[in-house]
């Protein structure tokens, strides 16, 4: 057994009473539930001492890592003194992820799982570049989608008057950008794979992007009437220098020699210097090689013009030149204005080592973070998990976001992008199935806690090829059926996927809902739907009990348009065949009735309990004016309704029921006579 | 993350033994000591009392629901020697069984996989399990394992339903040929593994590991593979998980996942087995997860001295 090596995440269960009590847990489908217990107070004789022990550790919900070279340690609720109740009968539900919930994410889980199943679809037989920018796209649209959601968020944060939901959105939005900020790294190092040269300009991109803690001093400075006098102008200036946007640095120091002719020269000089920085380009203008060789050139001009004392005599722009120069003191000196390690690092790059492959990041990165921190902080989680994309460990990055992140849903997409740039196949993973599926599955059995998010839930399971499957029946069962449009919307899918038991199982439960209900039509058909025979007898019976108290069917359009599904069962062929008989006789069609009504009891489709019915039924057709059953038939009749009476011969019932003995004599009254005139009429030879 | 998302205050007069959502997480039951049964509504975290069932005359010690198939129906079990089966007819709980035939403190119940129909095996201290089965217009048939574990029968978990042999989906009507099995643990510091076979039921296979009385045992639920999973855990402090490879169940294999420093009260599975939770005497639940390489991740950090339980008090909580 592997040793953990962090400390389980301790979750309090705010409440649950500390004393000594022990705690009882269970699984509920999709939660689970906590309640304080005394173990040993069961099972016999022997007694156990209670371990007093304070306090009770209430149960944890894991977040699992994917990444198993350590064991992570996933327990340990801790009860929260405060509120504690004597005598505590509470049980706690508790979950495991409530951002499902949150109604500005759902847009973000149903577009991204629009982005997904595109993905899942989209051509593998593109290789190379286009593939490559395909996917790059993908990763576009799931950004704008985490950009779009961070926006409502922000919406909603501005809107709210309930500074407790607005602190919640606000965290939103922070958590948001930040998996921005990290997603956006990975597509420059992973999804694009950026190399040296265009690597740095995606980073200064990326840095732009997300550094914005200045972008209010910025236009607070360019709106104002005369910028060069602003107090924050060299500020601004600075910015623009260190974010490696010389275009905009030149139009506001062009400002202030227009301000300041006396330090024309030393603008122009300065000026000069930023136009020709040599930059890397996205095309393929010029090699590395070359690009390296101009840069070097240029570097040393601007050495020589800082060592010539040119820019002595204004500090703001000699500083600027020794920036220009990669001076680390002097990039660090506007630690206030870079905001963050990764800041420095891009701009360290941009001027000490323009051309940087990308796998000579993680030095860069490392020192850069050792001396923008200086030992002041220490890192916190995003700082480790940027780290970790700058050191091209991709499997790092990934747990480290499970641990840190309160829902599945970036891992599980991060993770499934790089899967298909076809990153994470060489990793041996600890974890049973690979991270991929891992991650999905536990992104999907999320969705299914809500009630309408499960439907998202499927697609994802239809992509994991190892246990999707399994867990879509396992999850699908525990969906409430709570309306017939939900149940139909469940067995839609189940069908889809040939899950027989599973449709069985929610036909079953909606034809016994119907039941309890007293909805005999819908019952039968839901018991048709599962293939149930043995409900479908159940309810064929309630509906011959209904007619011989009633006196007639309901939902006769079910009965009547049975077709092959009445083979289902023997009772509910019955129930079909007996409702054609009324119809025939309702028709006028006496013979074929007369045939139906005893084949139903010749050929026993008809149970013997509902024999006495029938014969009861055959009654008027004996006492028609024409003679409708012939002399075989007749004969027929009698022997049933004597096999009848010789088998009710013990009942004690049969024999006290005057209305039975009576409709017995009726009976064999009826048939006597009917069989004198058939054979009458049988007898007579018609014409000759 | 793991967020409270509701606190149910189910108002039991003495010690909550158990609680148990139902298939779809809609309905809560409760027993406790104080006698009574009781059911709650918990949609969109509300809790409305439903029911409260009275009837038992000792500490009730679990609740199990039958699956929805058979409509809304409970078993409860208690130190009184009885199961009742309770159930939800026109919108109003009631006793639809009572079943009497232990002779001393009924400690476990559940209903097997609603496949083989509405069955409930008991365990209980007189050392028999019974098996209830519906037959049909409120009755009940009933069989009874004698001395299935000597000193107390503590536990029974029913495995789940799996046809054997050909996968193809049988015909319309037919049963298929299900081979019942559920285990039990016991006072014996066994645990067995039972089989019906001709209608009787058949001890098969007897797991012997611990040593000290078995408190629990859970079956995993299946998730496809071949391989069976048992969990026990024991008095002396210890948890195994055996395994069986085979489909015929003949050599099961055991698996130490922890020795804990006390008694080992209970383990539950997730409904996808991909966890298993254990509920030990150390104030503590811990929840487990296996590897790829048949390793199960110990995840509660035992070893770093976190045995020793503090309170923390509310400004500590971990952000995470």
């Amino acid at each position: 057994m592997e040793e953990p090596d962090t400390d389980p995440p301790l979750v309090v269960v705010p409440g649950a009473d500390p004393s000594a009590r022990q705690l009882c847990f269970e699984w509920g489908p999709a939660e689970v539930l906590v309640c304080e217990t005394r173990f040993g107070r069961k099972g016999g004789s022997r007694t156990h001492p209670v371990p007093s022990r304070s306090p009770s550790r209430p149960q944890s919900h894991p977040i699992p890592t994917p990444i198993p070279s350590q064991s992570r340690a996933l327990t340990g609720c801790v009860a929260d003194a405060a509120g504690a109740a004597p005598g505590s009968s509470r049980v706690f539900v508790v979950h495991r992820d409530q951002d499902i919930y949150i109604q500005t994410l759902r847009k973000l889980f149903n577009e991204s799982h629009g982005i997904f199943m595109g993905l899942q679809r989209s051509e593998e037989e593109l290789a190379g570049k286009s593939r490559k920018a395909q996917l790059v796209q993908v990763s576009k649209n799931y950004r704008s989608v985490i950009r779009a959601c961070m926006e409502d968020m922000h919406q909603a944060a501005v809107s709210t008057r309930d500074p407790a939901l607005q602190g919640q959105y606000s965290t939103q939005v922070s958590i948001l950008s930040a998996m921005e900020l990290i997603w956006n790294l990975c597509e420059i190092l992973f999804v694009e794979a950026a190399a040296a040269g265009p690597l740095l300009l995606r980073l200064l991109d990326w840095v732009r992007l997300h550094v914005c803690d200045v972008d209010s001093m910025v236009r607070e400075v360019l709106s104002s009437e005369s910028p060069s006098k602003h107090k924050l102008f060299w500020n601004v200036v600075d910015v623009f220098v260190l974010q490696g946007r010389m275009d905009e640095a030149r139009h506001l120091l062009s400002k202030e020699a227009t301000a300041n002719p006396t330090s024309m020269t030393m603008y122009k000089i300065l000026d000069d210097l930023m136009k020709k920085m040599p930059m890397p380009s996205l095309g393929n203008t010029q090699t590395l090689t070359e690009l390296e060789l101009k840069w070097q050139h240029w570097h040393e001009e601007c050495q020589r013009f800082l060592q010539d004392g040119t820019f002595a005599s204004n500090p703001h722009m000699e500083s600027i030149c020794k920036i220009l120069l990669g001076d680390e003191d002097a990039i660090l000196e506007k630690k206030e204005l870079m905001t963050t390690w990764y800041h420095f690092l891009v701009t360290r790059l941009l001027y000490s080592h323009p051309t940087v492959k990308p796998m000579e990041l993680r030095f860069y990165a490392q020192s850069s973070m050792d001396m923008f921190l200086g030992g002041e902080s220490s890192p916190e989680p995003l700082d480790m998990i940027l780290m970790a994309a700058f050191e091209f460990e991709m499997h790092q990055v990934i747990k480290e976001c499970s641990i840190v992140l309160s829902n599945w849903w970036f891992v599980a997409h991060l993770t499934d992008l790089l899967d298909h740039c076809k990153l994470l196949q060489s990793h041996n993973l600890y974890f049973g199935s690979n991270m991929r599926e891992f991650l999905l599955l536990e992104y999907a059995s999320g969705l299914f806690s809500h009630h309408s998010l499960w439907q998202l839930g499927v697609d994802y399971f239809d992509h994991c090829p190892e246990y999707g499957r399994v867990y879509l029946e396992l999850h699908i069962e525990r969906i409430p059926l709570s309306t017939e449009q939900k149940a139909l919307k469940v067995l839609r899918i189940c069908e889809q996927r040939q899950m027989h038991e599973q449709v069985r199982s929610v036909c079953k439960i909606m034809a016994m809902k119907a039941l309890r209900n007293n909805r005999l039509g819908s019952a039968l058909s839901w018991s048709i739907r599962a293939k149930d025979a043995a409900f479908a007898t159940l309810i064929s019976d309630r509906f011959l009990k209904d007619y011989c108290e009633r006196g007639c069917f309901s939902d006769l359009d079910l009965i009547d348009n049975l077709g092959p599904s009445m083979l289902l069962s023997d009772r509910l062929t019955f129930l079909g065949k007996y409702r054609e008989f009324h119809r025939l006789y309702g028709e006028k069609r006496f013979p074929e009735a007369a045939r139906l009504l005893l084949t139903l009891m010749t050929a026993h489709i008809a149970p013997c309990s509902f024999w006495m019915t029938l014969l009861t039924d055959a009654l008027p057709l004996l006492e028609q004016k024409e003679i409708i059953f012939s002399a075989e038939q007749t004969y027929e009749l009698m022997r049933c309704l004597e096999d009848l009476t010789a088998g009710n011969v013990d009942k004690q019932k049969f024999q006290e029921d005057d209305v039975e003995t009576t409709k017995v004599e009726m009976l064999r009254l009826a048939l006597a006579r009917n069989l004198a005139r058939v054979i009458v009429k049988e007898g007579t030879v018609e014409g000759s | 993350q793991v967020s409270v998302i509701n606190t149910v205050d189910t108002s039991h007069e003495d010690m909550i033994h158990d609680a148990q959502m139902d298939y779809y997480g809609t309905r809560l039951a409760t027993c406790s000591s104080d006698r009574s049964v009781k059911i709650f509504d918990v949609r969109n975290g509300g809790q409305i009392l439903i029911a409260d069932l009275r009837g038992h005359e000792g500490p009730v010690w679990q609740v199990a629901w039958a699956h929805p198939m058979y409509g809304n129906i409970l078993a409860s079990c208690s130190y009184d020697r009885k199961v009742i089966i309770w159930k939800e007819e026109n919108g109003t709980w009631e006793k639809t069984y009572e079943y009497t035939g232990h002779d001393s403190s009924v400690n476990s119940v559940c209903w097997a996989p609603h496949d083989y129909g509405l069955i409930l095996a008991c365990g209980s201290s007189d050392g028999a399990i019974s098996l209830l089965s519906y037959t049909g217009d409120g009755q009940w048939e009933v069989k009874k394992i004698s001395n299935a574990h000597t000193i107390g029968c503590n536990a029974v978990s029913w495995a789940p339903a799996v046809v054997p042999g050909s996968l193809i989906e049988q015909p319309s009507g037919q049963k298929p040929n299900y081979v019942k099995r559920f285990a039990s643990g016991g006072c014996d510091n066994l645990v067995k593994i039972w089989k019906e076979e001709d209608s009787q039921w058949k001890e098969e296979q007897k797991l012997e590991a611990h040593s000290d009385w078995v408190r629990d045992v859970a079956w995993a639920p299946s998730i496809g593979l071949p391989t069976s999973t048992i969990a026990s855990c024991s008095q002396d402090g210890r948890v195994f998980i055996w395994t069986c490879d085979d489909a015929s169940g003949n050599s099961w294999s055991p698996k130490l996942l922890h020795k804990f420093n006390d008694v080992v009260w209970h383990v539950s599975w997730s409904i996808t087995a991909n966890i298993l939770a254990v509920s030990g005497g150390d104030n503590k639940v811990t929840l487990w997860k296996e590897s790829v390489d048949g390793l199960w991740a110990c995840i509660s950090d035992v070893n770093k001295g976190q045995g020793g339980v503090s309170a923390v008090p509310e400004g500590q909580q971990n952000e995470q």
